[in-house]
């Protein structure tokens, strides 16, 4: 057999250096002349990882048992010898960007299952790899240096899913800078400033939100195949709206990163929400935020039950000030204190509208005095707060500190109205007021904590006035918790009431409670989950959006932004793509059929969103864990697969 | 150890003031219109059991007994727990009738020597003991009265920890009826002219306790096919812009899809209704069109000149402090464009409002729709929980009843017939409960059983004199044997032997001659004259429940007794001071006789 010279670039030896010319014949297999290339080039190294790489063809030679001839390589051909896991910047949800080796080498989906496993986010196949948005380069912007957090030393051992060990997994254990790492992707970011919040890309309309799915990666490709070079950035997202079996005990990466990806689509209004879901979610991240900080301070075990008890019990008696040493346990403790309440219960209220009576707060109910000598008597008026409706009505600067009441009753709701002296008492009995329309007592261990937020609010309220970017660690922006709509709807001060009171049903969540409950909130939105694309409809002449879900298709009309029409996919019989036309063409049980051609994404990653939601709708049936990583290709993977 | 005795002593004293408020508390205005009212209040045992009737008082004293026993127990458990040398005497302390309050409970004595690393634990221990029985000594207890759709009524004691779940499979108990997940304890509450059913894990005596004195509110016991609707068809709510054949059409496999995908997921999703209602808000009198939309968040509509766009909408109102109620012939009462309307208030609301949102809807069919809308939104998976076990309820007492039946037999308590509810669903699609089979044919009348504690059918006066004083307390099982089944909430089976007329009305009478004059009342408990209600419905009163229908009003009373109500106890419990009285009133009313 004749033989030949073929030449490979080697990219160890450096970018300038010549291509290494072999002579072969075309019984040679690949395993040979990648060996023969090695030898030729002197170098002492690793070369397990490397493979050929056929630039023209845009293929990997990864068969290293077939012969030349039988991969049609010709003496033209341009080999590169390459390693097949490379460094990538990947950008997170959380915003922050990692440098690690992934795999160029097979299909995207493989990729994402390497990295996942690298970062611990079990399910990857919810996840994708998409181009990040072009982002104009200002001047301004070339001292800001994003720190990139490097995981590329890491290496797994084994296949298996990694051990926990302090409750990390075993590989980002091996330095205080991996161990920096695994805090960073499992702890929730700080807010960002309202500024930086303000000036970032967000979708003005459904327009804009059909151009996100344009940019994810083919899944049945490999990154190399698909114009992905050694060091460019990618983004790392959930693609597929369906998160299979959330366990705070496994995922505390998953979690983390899900929650930095549903608030960043709250915050730059990828997804629409009201008013008052939008303060929710704003007081779940001051929660979760204030949390992380505290959680981050010092990582102490929780403070055990009988602690608790007793630290509750143990409340001091405020309106005591001459015994201040003793501690006096009280089933229901209750502190005395003066506060002022109208006479009658006017709608407007003037200063002058309120007289002055002594209150005690005791179990849920308020009850007043006439005097400070009568309150071991009979009250004039004891009100339980079970139930009620509790408002502040504060202006700091102007020194006013009142709570409005809401007390139900059976003609109605008592109006009433508490004006405190200071902010100190007024963060008492507004602590005190929310406990009791919660129907919980004083002696809740979350009164402390209760009171100590409506404080930091009353501060945060106070800096807001003043210097609006002040952020330090211990207070947090308004701003920054709500999409950059409210910044000019709305002042600081009008805002923080409003999450204030939302925070108040959810102050008493712990971390993961509030991270799942924010899940919860973002994935009951009506618009959840929706996945939009430019399409044309077979026989339609506009442009439409075609909405993908996880269990149905949405048209929706572009004009009015109405949903048309609704398919579900558990009436679907069939689906094709004619990739010479690019069309999609769907059959519905009852004859119902259906076929459109995507304007602006590619049709194979339409095609991939309906057969990937098809695929997570067959997990948990067998009840294994192991991932199908041919069902999925089979589902998505189009004729270029298959 | 000082502290800590200091801090004991200074609970007592706590207790003491609590109690003291707490009594408070009870006191209402007396209201003028007492006559209706049948109030058992435990804070004036005596005069409010002698209230009671036989059948009444009986029902009650099983209960007690149960309760009782159940302390007992309790008590022991703690008493180790705590590693008291001396026992106390720390149950049964009720209420006597002039200390109108809970006693405090007794505390374990001050802290006796321990060793040193003890001490800690020691402390820890009691400490929780004492916030146990803080918590134990303010249970409240209330006595219900429900009626039955044949207008009968049945008595019981409704602990505050009870949820309505409890009391339904009490009266499962009671009433031996089909069990069925549409059973379910509905309030009405005709000052409003609203009805709310109410919710399986919510805890009965909390809404109750809400209703004013002179409440004329009722709790029923009764069949609702809207109560679990959405669980059997899920498409009727999630689908329900898809056309009705198509709905009617689903098949199971479509509709247990629907409901995994709903309520299944990491998060429930509510149905997304949308559309015009009228609402009538702020006391104002006219009913305003809008355009609605209900989210997880809350009821929403589109202000003027606005979009759907979520940002643009404006809350109508949260879920977190409303109930959502059905309202009745509101064309009449507020001028609404239809009858189909439903009103949501805080359950303390008794009467009308500004704080009431009223919304009207334009058939029926919407209104089911969003009442049942915005209960998915208020309880989410709770909602799905309390059906899963009402279905496994279901089930399983299907399968019970069916054994029971062959032995005994009575009228059913509970003949269906005449549910006069206003919402004539579709027969549900037969899913969860197939009817037993027939019982013996053979069998009426029932045989005299051979315990003595059987009542039915009611006996002569003298011999339910005799009867109690033997039986005490009846097993409810061998009270009341099970009905023959119930052909899914049809018409009584036409084999049921119906009781003794004469019996019957002799029954009646006595129970309301019994009645002894008002004793002086201290707390103006009001204290009912026999009621003039309606004679008996054509088929006789089942033998536990009473004559006829009276509201009942809940009060109070505050005892260290745990709820336990299934399966009281035959042995008679130790420290039975309130047992005593329990004798010396039924003795006092013999007497009278």
């Amino acid at each position: 057999m004749a033989a030949w010279d073929l030449s490979v670039t080697v990219e160890d030896l450096g970018p300038d250096a010549p291509p290494i010319v072999i002579s072969v014949t075309s019984d040679l297999h690949i395993g040979r002349v990648i060996l023969d290339v090695v030898q030729k080039t002197q170098l002492q190294r690793d070369w397990s990882d490397h493979a050929l790489w056929w630039e023209q063809k845009q293929q990997w030679l990864l068969r290293t048992a077939w012969t030349l001839e039988k991969c049609g390589i010709h003496a033209d051909a341009k080999l590169v010898l390459t390693p097949q896991h490379k460094p990538l910047q990947l950008g997170l949800p959380n915003g922050v960007t990692v440098r690690l080796c992934a795999c160029f080498s097979r299909a995207v989906f493989h990729t994402v299952v390497e990295i996942c496993k690298v970062l611990n986010i079990r399910h990857p196949e919810e996840l994708s790899l998409l181009r990040p948005v072009e982002v104009k380069k200002k001047k301004k912007d070339k001292d800001h240096v994003q720190n990139i957090y490097d995981l590329t030393d890491v290496s797994l051992t084994s296949d298996s899913i990694p051990c926990l060990y302090n409750g990390m997994p075993v590989h980002f254990t091996d330095s205080p800078k991996a161990e920096d790492i695994y805090k960073m992707l499992s702890m929730c970011q700080p807010s960002p400033s309202p500024e930086a919040l303000a000036k970032m890309y967000r979708p003005a309309s459904i327009v804009d939100k059909t151009h996100i799915h344009t940019r994810w990666l083919d899944s049945s490709r490999t990154l190399m195949q698909q114009g992905v070079q050694q060091d460019d950035t990618l983004w790392l997202r959930f693609k597929y709206n369906t998160f299979y079996d959330l366990e705070p005990k496994y995922d505390a990466v998953r979690l983390t990163q899900l929650y930095e990806q549903a608030r960043w689509a709250i915050l730059l209004e990828d997804i629409d929400c009201t008013e008052e879901e939008m303060m929710l979610f704003g007081a779940l991240q001051y929660h979760i935020s204030k949390l992380a900080q505290s959680e981050s301070q010092n990582r102490v075990s929780g403070i055990e039950d009988l602690d608790c008890a007793l630290q509750s019990l143990e409340l001091k008696l405020e309106g005591d000030k001459s015994g201040t040493t003793d501690m006096i346990v009280r089933d229901t403790p209750y502190f005395l204190f003066r506060a002022t309440r109208p006479t009658a219960f006017p709608k407007r209220l003037t200063l002058k509208g309120y007289k002055q009576y002594w209150f005690k707060f005791k179990d849920t109910s308020i009850s007043y005095y006439k005097n400070q000598e009568e309150r071991f008597g009979e009250p004039i008026q004891q009100l339980n707060l079970k139930g009620s409706d509790v408002s502040p009505d504060v202006n700091v600067a102007g020194q006013k500190f009142c709570i409005k009441l809401l007390i139900p009753a059976p003609e109605g709701m008592n109006e009433l109205y508490l004006r405190c002296e200071d902010e100190q008492q007024y963060s008492q009995w507004m602590a005190a007021c929310r406990l009791g329309s919660k129907g919980l007592t004083l002696a809740d261990s979350s009164f402390q904590r209760e009171k100590k937020s409506i404080q930091s609010f009353l501060s945060m309220q106070r800096s807001n006035s003043g210097d609006q970017s002040a952020q330090t660690s211990e207070n947090i922006n308004t701003f920054s918790l709500l999409s950059p709509r409210y910044q000019k709807k709305y002042k600081a001060k009008q805002l923080t009431p409003r999450i204030l009171d939302s925070y108040q049903n959810v102050a008493r969540l712990s971390m993961t409670e509030a991270i799942l409950k924010f899940l919860q909130i973002w994935q009951a939105l009506p618009d959840f989950g929706i996945s939009y694309f430019m399409v044309r409809f077979k026989g339609s002449r506009k442009d439409e959006v075609l909405g993908i879900a996880n269990n149905r298709l949405i048209r929706i009309d572009l004009g009015v932004g109405d949903v048309v029409k609704t398919w579900r996919y558990s009436n679907m019989r069939q689906w094709n793509v004619n990739w010479d036309i690019r069309q999609v063409a769907i059959e519905f049980d009852g004859n119902i059929n259906m076929a459109f051609g995507c304007v602006t994404a590619d049709c194979k990653i339409v095609h991939e969103y309906i057969g990937g939601y098809i695929f997570m709708s067959t997990r948990g049936r067998d009840r294994s864990d192991t991932l199908n990583e041919e069902l999925f290709h089979k589902l998505t993977g189009g004729h270029e697969v298959l | 150890m000082d502290d800590i005795d200091a801090m004991f002593s200074d609970l007592l004293g706590e207790m003491d003031l609590l109690t003291q408020s707490l009594g408070v508390e009870d006191v209402r205005p007396p209201s003028p219109k007492k006559e209706v009212n049948l109030s058992v209040g435990f804070t004036d045992l005596n005069e409010s059991l002698l209230e009671l009737e036989d059948n009444d008082l009986d029902a009650l004293m099983a209960d007690l007994m149960a309760d009782l026993d159940a302390t007992e127990k309790l008590a022991a458990e703690k008493k180790a727990a705590a590693k008291d040398p001396h026992p106390t005497l720390e149950n049964l302390h009720l209420p006597s009738p002039d200390h109108a309050s809970v006693p405090a409970p007794p505390l374990p004595p001050a802290h006796r020597a321990s060793s040193a690393e003890n001490e800690e634990q020691a402390k820890a221990d009691k400490i929780k003991l004492a916030l146990e029985k803080l918590k134990e000594a303010k249970v409240k207890k209330l006595v219900v009265k429900v009626e039955m759709t044949n207008g009968s009524s049945k008595t019981l004691m409704v602990d505050e920890r009870q949820t309505v779940r409890d009391v339904l499979d009490n009266l499962f108990e009671k009433t031996h009826c089909d069990c069925n997940v549409d059973w379910c304890l509905y309030e009405t509450n005709p000052e409003l002219q609203t009805e709310r059913g109410f919710e399986d894990h919510e805890n009965l005596v909390e809404p109750l306790s809400a209703w004013t004195r002179d409440s004329e509110n009722k709790v029923l016991f009764r069949e609702q096919e809207d109560k679990y609707a959405v669980f059997k068809n899920p498409q009727n709510f999630y689908l329900w812009k898809k056309d009705k054949k198509a709905l009617k059409d689903m098949k199971d496999k479509d509709k247990e899809l629907l409901l995994e995908e709903n309520f299944c997921g990491s998060s429930i999703i509510v149905p997304d209704l949308e559309g015009a209602l009228y609402l009538k808000e702020d006391g104002k009198k006219s009913w305003k069109q809008r355009y609605f939309l209900l989210r997880a968040s809350g009821i929403y509509y589109v202000p003027k000149g606005k979009t759907k766009t979520s940002r643009d909408l404006v809350s109508l109102v949260n879920f977190d402090n409303v109930n959502v109620y059905y309202a009745k012939e509101y064309k009449a009462k507020y001028k609404a464009p239809t009858d189909f309307c439903f009103i949501l208030k805080h359950p303390q609301i008794q009467k009308e409002s500004q704080y009431i949102k009223y919304l009207c809807c334009d058939d029926h069919r919407a209104m089911t729709l969003w009442v049942t809308g915005i209960r998915v939104a208020k309880y989410g998976i709770a909602l799905y929980e309390n059906y899963k076990t009402a279905v496994k309820r279901s089930s399983a007492s299907s399968s019970w009843t069916d054994r029971i039946n062959s032995t005994q037999s009575t009228p059913s308590p509970t003949p269906k017939a005449k549910a006069a509810n206003g919402h004539p669903l579709p027969p549900p699609p037969l899913m969860d409960v197939l009817p037993p089979p027939p019982p013996d044919p053979v069998m009426p009348p029932p045989p005299p059983l051979p315990n003595k504690g059987g009542l039915p059918p009611p006996p002569p006066p003298s011999s339910v004199t005799k009867n109690r004083g033997g039986a005490l307390p009846p097993a409810p099982v061998e009270d009341f044997p099970p009905p023959p089944p119930l052909d899914d909430g049809e018409l009584p089976p036409d084999f049921m032997p119906p009781p003794p007329p004469a019996a019957g009305v002799g029954f009646y009478l006595h129970g309301g001659e019994a009645l002894p004059p008002p004793p002086p009342d201290p707390v103006g408990l009001p204290l009912a004259p026999p009621p003039p209600g309606p004679p008996p419905p054509p088929p006789p009163p089942p033998p536990v429940g009473a004559p006829a229908p009276r509201p009942v009003l809940p009060a109070k009373r505050e005892g260290p007794a745990p709820p336990k109500r299934t399966t009281p106890g035959l042995s008679a419990p130790s420290g039975g001071d309130f047992m005593s009285e329990l004798m010396v009133a039924m003795q006092k009313k013999r007497v009278q006789q």
